[in-house]
């Protein structure tokens, strides 16, 4: 039973990185129908930017205000770079068929991820241990402070995204915008700046997911935003591309189907099944867990 | 104009004449990545062959010959180092030292063997040897050497009682990993379990909570730095107090800083670094090196490439013969050891070095290490 409880500890909080990371898919593709395959490499870049920050703006201070002031400084750098990638990479397409934005996203992913590489270099970097490594033990199951910090954050986080489009004015525009641009237009909203707002918000979510991928595992590489990015994109698929809760309940769901088939089956297995896993939902449900149903427009 | 072409027939002239008395020497080559992510390793074995040859030059040579060295790079590329054979080969070598990978010298492997030219590397992976070629001798020790050292470590000095054996599925780690398992059983010693990670995966937290089920007294990683580091991190925060200890390719100062506070008291098994070799031609060739290039040898693998070409040496000048054939036949029939700079040098039929030399190192908590172990 330690086992068991251990796994699915493990395994929510590794869910609760994919479930941010996969709202920043989640979201674009709402709005816009597009697959933004630069999200798992701006994830990287930011885990970078934080360790940057960190060393060269912080002075390697290692207070809790430091590290909330690590977050924000990487949040707001990584929207300013999601602002500067939607205008670059994606506005300029958004006529043109939806084959040519998919490339567009697989060129800015590569752009990214050599950037990553020339700026920080091909090594492995390594996080310092911003947060202590404090230890609960539960009889025999042990959680770390660092699990719950993300655990909670990233709760914290999804409902404050969720209230924030299921309960403001502007919120209501991004819904709006998501269902039909054209008609969303016509009732006076900014679409390019409701579009803004979308790359704002996911690149802010994907750069907290970064910092927790580094404050974690500790080691960043400049390619890491690949798997990360893969991840995230089956969990946005499992939940209901373009639905906010399904991406939160897709990253769960995904963290811990991982944690229980690499603990209970084996590690090598654990991608195997979870893309196995893809392929049955989409079979069985081709939305999503919480995907509607929607007729296709003919 | 007139003068500039007598000039030029009397160059001409000097050579022809010159040639031979240049041809009098003993070849040396040196196959080892001058440039790229091995240099530093690489530029420390062509800096300790050029140190070695001036010694010797300096006291007359070998069997009267001054030794010549030729310096190819092979930037630890595959490809690079066939050419290098090929080129050395062709520049008439009498022998080669390096390269410093395993891929290296076994693409060079059977030029050399081919042309009768003798390698020395240290290379480590078994593959090496199990081709059978005479001209290959190995100056560092196989992995199996590792394997029985760590089994023996753990098995009769720290007396654990529940074994993890772990790896990752890469040809080195996964063999080092097979290798000390068999060499555990063979001792009597007890694994619970012979677990596989995927290497990069960062998240190692379920094949760990599996191994907290078996309650095991030691991990043993035979893996890299950059996954052992994140595993003895995730082994603590799970609370698994067994002991950790990982194979050479740990020994990195990353490693360190990815486990963070918790690489504290987690042990390394490595070859011992150059500061702590006992023997006096260990003190005394380092010495020489830190004052001709100012800097201590980039590590003990340069050192190894000496001592294969001091052992090569050595069985020319007692031959009394240049002949390669010869010089191999000598090293495999050695009645007892020479002694080395790295330890007694001594050679097995396949080409192996004989015995093995190994440290076990524990992290302190201000990251340094102490010595544990040394045999």
């Amino acid at each position: 039973m330690d086992i068991f409880l251990q796994q699915l500890a493990n395994g929510l909080t590794i869910g609760s990185m994919f479930a941010l990371v996969a709202l920043g898919y989640t979201m674009v593709y709402g709005v816009m129908r597009l697959i933004n395959f630069a999200h798992g490499d701006m994830v990287a870049a930011s885990a970078f930017v934080g360790l940057t920050i960190y060393t060269q703006v912080m002075g390697q201070a290692t207070s809790l205000p430091a590290v909330i002031a690590i977050f924000l400084l990487s949040a707001v750098c990584m929207a300013c770079i999601g602002i500067i990638l939607e205008r670059v990479a994606y506005r300029p397409l958004r006529e043109a068929p939806r084959l040519s934005a998919v490339v567009s996203a697989l060129g800015a992913s590569l752009v990214i991820q050599n950037g990553i590489m020339l700026i920080w270099g091909p090594r492995m970097r390594i996080f310092p241990e911003l947060v202590p490594q404090v230890y609960w033990d539960f009889g025999g199951v042990v959680i770390s402070l660092i699990q719950v910090i993300i655990l909670v954050l990233s709760l914290v986080l999804m409902v404050a995204l969720y209230l924030f489009v299921e309960k403001t004015r502007i919120g209501a525009a991004i819904r709006a915008s998501s269902i039909d641009q054209d008609a969303a237009r016509l009732m006076g909203i900014n679409v390019n700046r409701i579009i803004a707002l979308i790359f704002i918000i996911g690149s802010s979510l994907g750069a907290v997911g970064g910092l927790f991928i580094g404050l974690y595992y500790r080691g960043i590489t400049f390619n890491m935003g690949w798997q990360y990015g893969l991840y995230a994109f089956v969990a946005a698929i499992i939940g209901g591309i373009g639905n906010i809760p399904g991406a939160m309940l897709g990253g769960m769901l995904l963290g811990l189907f991982n944690a229980f088939i690499a603990g209970y089956v084996s590690s090598t297995w654990a991608d195997a099944f979870t893309f196995i896993l893809l392929i049955v939902i989409l079979i069985v449900r081709p939305t999503g867990i919480l995907g509607e149903r929607v007729a296709e427009k003919v | 104009m007139h003068k500039l072409s007598k000039l030029m027939l009397a160059a001409a002239a000097f050579c022809l004449v010159a040639a031979p008395a240049l041809a009098d020497t003993l070849k040396v080559g040196v196959q080892a990545p001058i440039t790229g992510s091995y240099a530093n390793e690489g530029q420390g074995i062509e800096n300790g062959v050029r140190l070695l040859a001036e010694q010797i030059n300096a006291k007359g040579g070998v069997l009267g010959k001054k030794i010549e060295v030729i310096v190819c790079d092979d930037q630890g590329t595959a490809m690079a180092a066939a050419i290098c054979a090929k080129d050395l080969v062709n520049q008439g070598v009498k022998m080669v030292i390096g390269s410093y990978t395993s891929t290296c010298a076994e693409a060079a492997q059977k030029t050399y063997f081919n042309a009768g030219v003798l390698q020395t590397s240290d290379g480590t992976a078994d593959s090496l040897t199990a081709k059978g070629y005479w001209t290959f001798l190995r100056n560092s020790f196989p992995n199996s050497a590792e394997a029985e050292f760590a089994a023996n470590y753990m098995v009769n000095v720290k007396k654990y009682k529940r074994i993890v054996v772990l790896s990752d599925f890469s040809t080195y780690a996964d063999g080092l990993a097979n290798a000390t398992e068999a060499a555990i059983k063979k001792l009597g010693g007890n694994v619970v379990s012979r677990d596989k990670i995927k290497a990069d995966s960062q998240n190692f937290t379920p094949v760990l909570t599996s191994i907290k089920a078996k309650n095991p007294d030691v991990i043993f990683f035979a893996g890299y730095y950059s996954d052992g580091g994140q595993i003895r991190s995730q082994q603590v925060a799970l609370g698994i107090k067994a002991d950790f200890i990982g194979g050479d390719a740990n020994d990195n100062p990353d490693f360190v800083k990815l486990a963070g506070s918790a690489a504290k008291g987690a042990y390394i098994i490595n070859v011992p670094s150059p500061d702590v070799l006992p023997y006096d031609i260990a003190k005394s060739f380092i010495a020489d090196y830190q004052k001709k290039y100012g800097m201590m040898p980039a590590s003990i693998w340069g050192l190894m490439n000496i001592d294969g070409m001091r052992a090569i040496i050595h069985a020319m000048e007692a031959n009394k013969s240049f002949d390669t054939r010869k010089a191999a036949d000598y090293l495999h029939n050695l009645k007892e050891p020479l002694p080395g700079i790295t330890g007694p040098i001594a050679f097995a039929k396949d080409g192996n070095r004989k015995g093995g030399s190994y440290v076990v190192k524990m992290v302190k908590a201000d990251g340094s290490y102490s010595y544990e172990y040394v045999k």
